[in-house]
């Protein structure tokens, strides 16, 4: 069936109608706050730059978006670092497609349970007297119990294990795809497993692990729920600030640290599809 | 000599095997390991959801169900939980409508600046969430429709809406024109088609995109937060408050009967999914 014309504008009418109203309008009323003034309490509906200059000339603004950064950075590499060997043996070691799919809906089953259940498992988990510090102590590798709730340790490894499904799933997919000849190959001309692998699987894996990697980090920079239930507000993050802002009705500044946590999200894609385009691809 | 050179071999290979053996090994247990680490927070919380005590000490010292009591004497979540399915249901159902629509255009139309209305039909994704909450949060207050759920329900619709025309797309994407042109030559109108030809093939894909959907919307938090005034929040934000002020195992028996509810839900798209697939086989 080919659709032209009136026909094509016809069937684009109900999404396009409510992506102008729900989506384009509510951005716009958003972002034309960001040239308003927050002063005494009230915002002035005069039209300025002044909230960009005072945002950006700010040392606090610079030192949240720097731990944002930071937190995403940490977030991505440890999935990755986690997430690829695991999706390499789940590659390589499981047989029959039962199996496997079985395998693969346990690693996803923690994305159908809200993330409020899944923060929530982790502030059971790190509490002083929780599981980790237990079986840390009882393994005799700590004496004190480690402080890993509400500060920047028990966000990461929360955030870590949020991310991990999105980063094993892309790199997964990829080792499906690889030409096994390939590895066939360099096994026939006397490379030895650990060769074969730098050599010729994780360069062509490369574009799954750089994908993973662009919806971590993308969806660890505007995380809200983990930061702010485990964070103890000792994390401050730009989706937190977003969030404080419009509590506090300063609503111009709110809107310039969201504009802020959007450019670095596009930066990112950008950045990384741009990677993506370099690699070769399976 | 072909002795030695015999016997060199078969120790190479011993020693490959040696290896082989080590790295299955190891490779096993990163694989136990990584899905025990997946699945650690899920099974905690539902061994806390049996606790005696307040406070996350490990192990509980004794089992008890008093928690399950506190939480079904609790009106709020319950109609968070009912108001959460009503929200996601229609959501869901408004956006697989109007997605389905929209991702026909993007696969089937031909016209200059596509790519450019796929992007800007995808977008959402990326956009953070919070920024669309406060976006939303502002306009429905401008339009003076606080309260209730209509807002949350609309909000959502956007939420869910790219994954829904993504994953469409895709199934579109693969489908043989010519089973539609041989319709149409038979007379079949375009919904006919649409409704006989298209819509079976693509069942899979509009049960998984509908699943994620629901999921996507039964889990929003930072996108409805400033929609809701308590007497119409929603489960997910229900729970986050409460846990802001609270930490007792209360939310570790919700969110146990929340696994479980996740696992029927899963269980029954999946039965529904296979069915038709063995439906389409024996008709065939």
């Amino acid at each position: 069936m080919k659709i032209a014309g009136t026909t094509a504008l016809a069937l684009l009418a109900p999404a396009m109608g409510l992506m102008l109203i729900l989506y384009v309008i509510p951005l716009g009323f958003y972002f034309i706050n960001s040239f308003h003034l927050f002063r005494d309490g009230r915002i002035l509906p005069i039209w300025t730059l002044q909230t960009y200059v005072n945002y950006f000339t700010d040392a606090f603004s610079y030192k949240i978006i720097g731990e944002s950064v930071q937190l995403s950075l940490v977030v991505t590499v440890l999935a990755i670092v986690i997430g690829y060997p695991v999706a390499y043996a789940l590659h390589t070691r499981v047989r029959g497609a039962g199996a496997r799919a079985a395998l693969s809906l346990l690693l996803f089953s923690p994305l159908l349970v809200s993330v409020v259940v899944r923060t929530y498992g982790w502030f059971i988990l790190l509490a002083s007297q929780g599981l980790v510090n237990t079986t840390l102590r009882a393994a005799g590798i700590l004496t004190e119990p480690l402080s890993l709730l509400f500060n920047f340790r028990g966000v990461v490894i929360s955030l870590t294990h949020i991310m991990l499904p999105f980063v094993i799933f892309p790199i997964y997919s990829v080792m499906g795809r690889l030409d096994q000849s390939l590895k066939e190959a360099a096994h026939d001309l006397g490379a030895g497993w650990w060769q074969a692998f730098v050599r010729i699987t994780l360069p062509l894996t490369m574009p799954g692990v750089v994908a993973g990697a662009l919806i971590c980090f993308t969806l660890a920079l505007s995380a809200f729920v983990t930061p702010r239930l485990l964070g103890g507000g000792r994390v401050q993050v730009l989706p937190l600030m977003v969030y404080n802002n419009t509590v506090e009705i300063n609503w111009p500044t709110g809107a310039v640290s969201g504009l802020t946590l959007l450019l670095l999200s596009v930066a990112a894609v950008w950045a990384l599809n741009a990677v993506l385009k370099k690699l070769p691809s399976v | 000599m072909s002795t030695l050179v015999q016997q060199q071999e078969v120790r190479a290979e011993a020693r490959e095997a040696r290896a082989q053996g080590a790295r299955d090994a190891v490779l096993r247990t990163i694989l136990a390991v990584g899905v025990g680490f997946i699945l650690l927070p899920l099974v905690i919380v539902i061994v806390y959801s049996f606790s005696s005590v307040t406070y996350g000490v490990f192990p509980p010292p004794a089992l008890s169900l008093k928690w399950y009591g506190h939480l079904l004497s609790l009106a709020p979540f319950r109609e968070a939980f009912a108001r959460s399915l009503v929200i996601a249901l229609a959501a869901t159902t408004a956006a697989l409508i109007s997605g389905l629509l929209g991702a026909l255009v993007l696969v089937r139309a031909r016209f200059a600046g596509k790519e450019l209305l796929r992007g800007f039909l995808l977008s959402p994704i990326v956009m953070p969430k919070i920024v669309l909450g406060v976006g939303w949060f502002i306009f429905f207050a401008r339009l003076g429709l606080q309260g209730g759920i209509v807002p949350i329900t609309l909000a959502h619709i956007i939420v869910v809406l790219p994954f829904i025309i993504n994953i469409l797309a895709a199934n579109l994407i693969g489908l043989d024109i010519s089973l539609e042109e041989a319709a149409q030559d038979l007379g079949a109108s375009a919904p006919t088609v649409l409704w006989r030809i298209v819509l079976p093939q693509i069942r899979s894909g509009l049960i998984i995109s509908g699943l994620l959907a629901f999921i996507v919307s039964f889990d929003q938090v930072e996108s409805s937060i400033f929609l809701t005034r308590g007497e119409n929040n929603t489960l997910p934000i229900e729970m986050f408050l409460y846990m802001e002020k609270w930490q007792d195992p209360t939310i570790a028996a919700l969110s146990t009967l929340l696994i479980l509810f996740a696992g029927i839900v899963v269980a029954a798209a999946l039965l529904v999914a296979r069915g038709t697939d063995l439906r389409r086989m024996i008709t065939r």
